[in-house]
């Protein structure tokens, strides 16, 4: 009995004293967020692509923000898990999402457990990596125009990742905009595995980042053909884009942060603001340069949102036609 | 080879050395943790390393990667639970050894046969990474696939429980591999809708829960013995004797982890796993293996680490990396500027000598520390089991759960402590399952790309050379000891 009528009166007292120490908490928040250490929650396991750039990214961020940051790794359900993890936290910005296509179609697929489209609000982008069509040294086309010819004559055989993943959609996207046949697809775990398979001539062509086989294209194994971008890349200066040989087609590998939906527009601002400041750092910008990808991947809201939203767009409509959508 | 010694001589300078002196040891520790594997380490670490200068980055991430290959053994051979997944083969018969009391003799032919198979696989890297960089070329889905099926062949001979449980065994890893997200379909094959599963069954939580779990359990059920205990015999360090009977185990683990390491979408654990087939297929000793051997301990051990000479091949030469440390030591180089490739050995050779100079080092460190901390570690035996094992299922726990930072992994580790207690109960061993559990997702895949590129003409297999002369060497190596075995009851017969 005591012990009750004390639990009540213990609960009373810090009802009663909530507000008294809600008031000064309030205020705090609005003259400064990030108010605690902030957890960026990839979907990698650490040293995987989208680990390793959250935490270049890092080095800079906790001198701009004031706050610590913090990875989370939370692998599993391509993404799914991460997206669980950061729904389960409260909406207030201190909870960052670094997001990947891989991300939008686990959404699109309906493995995200309640998390929509809608509810992924961009913040900031991080890289940008195009897709370029590669074919090894052995091919019989040598120029991009040769090689469009022969696949709208032939089915060939193109090395992606996963069977409807991110890779897979690139390459239907773009058999789709140059109007060629659409390829066999053979799958490999991942980027490496498929530049040797160029090199060795198991696989016809593949779309791959410029760095991936970039020792391989040093060395004159694998020849780039066509920039799937909207200019050319500083890095392969004499390969052709899309638009150049008359058709539209652009693709690319992109990770940025973005929050769910409910987050406050001032501190969106703020996140957005410091994000971009951050990956504006040396370091950073060494980083984007030594893994070849453009000093522009970095991108503010509006971009970054327009980016996820046609791929949304693009992603939903070639599952459906591959019929891998569920 | 003179500017190989330019390059050990650069790293002379003391700043270099303590560098990789800290390296060794943090991943000997870190390997030897569970669930703190060198990959996790250098991931970690690797934004400090881009403060340094680029030899200094690459001696320190080398060092990790090295020493965190043989630190997995120490808890492998201590308490059941392979730090790296690398070490689960030198459970095998690392634990059976340390359950007798010969915990040194088996910590010592560890760091050894480890050190041997990395200095092999440091000079084979030094003097032939150009040539065999290439090699990596000739290995596409089928070849794989062949050499998947000679890994599989031996499926029924090891873990010494008799063929046909042995099979069942591998045929329930094999099974496991399937689980999670078909590569070639896109579509979700035995994971009921749980999300944990999507990306399979994961490694470490299978193998912690087959050996730590299960022998947990196992001990539980024996709390009342009194288990006799020769403080003295635990820290013995192997005799010559010893090695000269794994002479040819460290052998062939070197030559076979070098090659395994040196093929991309290979790693360590294949390397220890098949070696340790093949060691036990030319051994004089078969009975032996997993009750013990110690030449199932200095086989895998050599290939674990030779394989991460082998697989710095394709990282250097190809810009590929063959691992997950290799993965992110390319990240490292990358940040500092080095672009790997051909080029690098014409055009930074120093760079490239004093990074393998550095791994020497690392070698020749753990082999001292290794050999010098046998002792102490071997003590770790004579804990009482009631505090033991316990504190053992605390680090598991942890361990399970770390890298994904997901539960799931610990819910599959215990459901695998459940497996393998059964398993011992009714005499099946957990090597089989292990094999069948590395290399099933390999042989079913490099199959289906096989196929797909042949464009499903199973006869395209024969117009491969490399998969043809696998295919060959597994068959003779499978036919022959039947061979043998009719000919010898024939002349007993005959004799009679």
């Amino acid at each position: 009995m005591a012990r009750t009528f004390t639990g009540a009166l213990r609960r009373r007292t810090l009802l009663a004293s909530a507000p008294l120490l809600a008031a000064p908490a309030a205020l705090r928040a609005q003259e400064r967020f990030p108010s605690r250490p902030i957890e960026v929650v990839t979907h990698a396991g650490v040293g995987g692509g989208t680990d390793i750039t959250a935490r270049m990214m890092m080095v800079q961020a906790p001198a701009e923000f004031g706050q610590e940051l913090v990875v989370v790794n939370r692998v599993g359900g391509s993404g799914a898990a991460a997206l669980a993890y950061a729904a389960s936290k409260p909406r207030d910005g201190h909870t960052l999402i670094l997001v990947t296509q891989t991300h939008l179609l686990t959404i699109m697929r309906g493995r995200a457990q309640g998390i929509a489209y809608d509810d992924i609000v961009g913040v900031a982008r991080a890289t940008e990596d195009p897709q370029v069509l590669m074919v090894g040294k052995a091919s019989p086309h040598k120029t991009a125009q040769a090689f469009l010819a022969a696949a709208k004559e032939q089915k060939l055989k193109f090395g992606t990742t996963q069977v409807g993943g991110v890779d897979h959609l690139a390459v239907f996207g773009f058999a789709r905009q140059a109007g060629i046949q659409q390829p066999t697809i053979v799958p490999f775990r991942g980027g490496g595995d498929i530049a040797i398979n160029l090199v060795s001539g198991n696989i016809d062509a593949a779309l791959l980042n410029p760095s991936e086989p970039e020792a391989q294209i040093r060395a004159g194994d694998v020849i780039p053909l066509l920039t799937l971008h909207e200019e050319r890349i500083a890095t392969l200066p004499n390969v052709p884009t899309a638009k150049e040989v008359g058709f539209t087609s652009v693709h690319a590998t992109v990770r940025g942060f973005a929050v769910l939906k409910g987050v406050p527009e001032d501190r969106l601002a703020i996140l957005e603001e410091k994000l971009v400041k951050s990956m504006s750092s040396p370091l950073y910008r060494n980083y984007l340069d030594s893994t070849g990808q453009a000093r522009s991947s970095v991108a503010g809201r509006t971009v970054w949102q327009a980016q996820l939203d046609a791929f949304n767009a693009e992603g939903r409509e070639a599952l459906a036609a591959l019929g891998v959508a569920r | 080879m003179l500017e190989f010694l330019g390059g050990v001589q650069a790293i002379m300078t003391g700043e270099l050395l303590l560098v990789v002196f800290i390296g060794t040891l943090l991943g000997i520790f870190v390997g030897a943790l569970p669930g703190l594997s060198g990959s996790t380490t250098s991931a970690l670490l690797l934004p400090l390393t881009v403060t340094m200068n680029p030899v200094t980055a690459i001696a320190f991430l080398g060092a990790i990667y090295c020493a965190a290959n043989y630190g997995g053994s120490i808890t492998a051979i201590l308490i059941n639970t392979p730090g790296d997944p690398s070490a689960s083969v030198t459970a095998f018969d690392g634990y059976p050894m340390a359950a007798r009391g010969e915990a040194g003799r088996a910590l010592g032919m560890s760091a050894v046969a480890s050190t041997i198979g990395g200095i092999f696989s440091v000079l084979v890297l030094v003097v032939a990474t150009p040539l065999l960089s290439r090699f990596a070329y000739s290995f596409g889905p089928p070849e794989y696939f062949a050499l998947a099926v000679f890994g599989l062949s031996m499926l029924g001979a090891v873990g010494g429980a008799g063929a046909l449980k042995s099979l069942i065994a591998g045929c329930l890893g094999v099974l496991l591999a399937c689980v999670g997200m078909d590569l070639t379909t896109g579509v979700e094959r035995f994971t009921f809708g749980l999300p944990d599963l999507t990306d399979g069954i994961s490694f470490v939580p299978v193998l912690t829960g087959l050996f730590a779990v299960a022998e947990l359990i196992e001990q539980a059920t024996r709390l009342d013995e009194k288990v006799e205990r020769l403080p003295m015999a635990a820290a013995r360090l192997p005799s010559v004797a010893d090695f000269r009977k794994a002479g040819k185990s460290i052998g062939i683990g070197s030559v076979l982890g070098t090659f395994i390491g040196v093929l991309p979408a290979l790693g360590a654990t294949t390397a220890a796993i098949i070696t340790y087939n093949e060691v036990r297929r030319f051994s004089r000793h078969k009975e032996e293996f997993g009750r013990g051997a110690i030449e199932g301990i200095a086989g895998p051990e050599a290939a674990n680490n030779s394989a991460v000479g082998g697989s710095m091949v394709p990282t250097l030469a190809l810009g590929i990396p063959g691992s997950a440390t290799t993965a992110i030591i390319l990240a490292g180089l990358l940040v500092q500027g080095v672009r790997p490739g051909p080029h690098l050995f014409t055009e930074q050779p120093q760079f490239l000598y004093a990074v393998f100079g550095s791994m020497l080092a690392a070698n020749l460190i753990f082999l001292v520390l290794g050999l010098f901390l046998a002792k102490l570690f071997a003590m770790i035996t004579l804990i009482p089991n009631a505090i033991l094992w316990p504190a053992v299922l605390f680090c598991s726990v942890i361990g399970a759960y770390a890298p994904n930072q997901a539960m799931g992994d610990v819910w599959t580790m215990l459901v695998f402590g459940i497996v393998g207690f059964l398993f011992r109960r009714h005499g099946f061993s957990p090597a089989p399952l292990v094999m069948g559990l590395v290399l099933g997702q390999l042989v079913e895949e490099s199959l289906k790309q096989s196929l797909i590129i042949f464009d499903q003409r199973w006869m395209g297999f024969l117009e491969r050379p490399v998969a043809v002369t696998l295919f060959a060497v597994t068959i003779v190596l499978f036919v022959l000891p039947l061979l043998f075995q009719g000919y010898r009851a024939m002349r007993a017969r005959a004799a009679r």
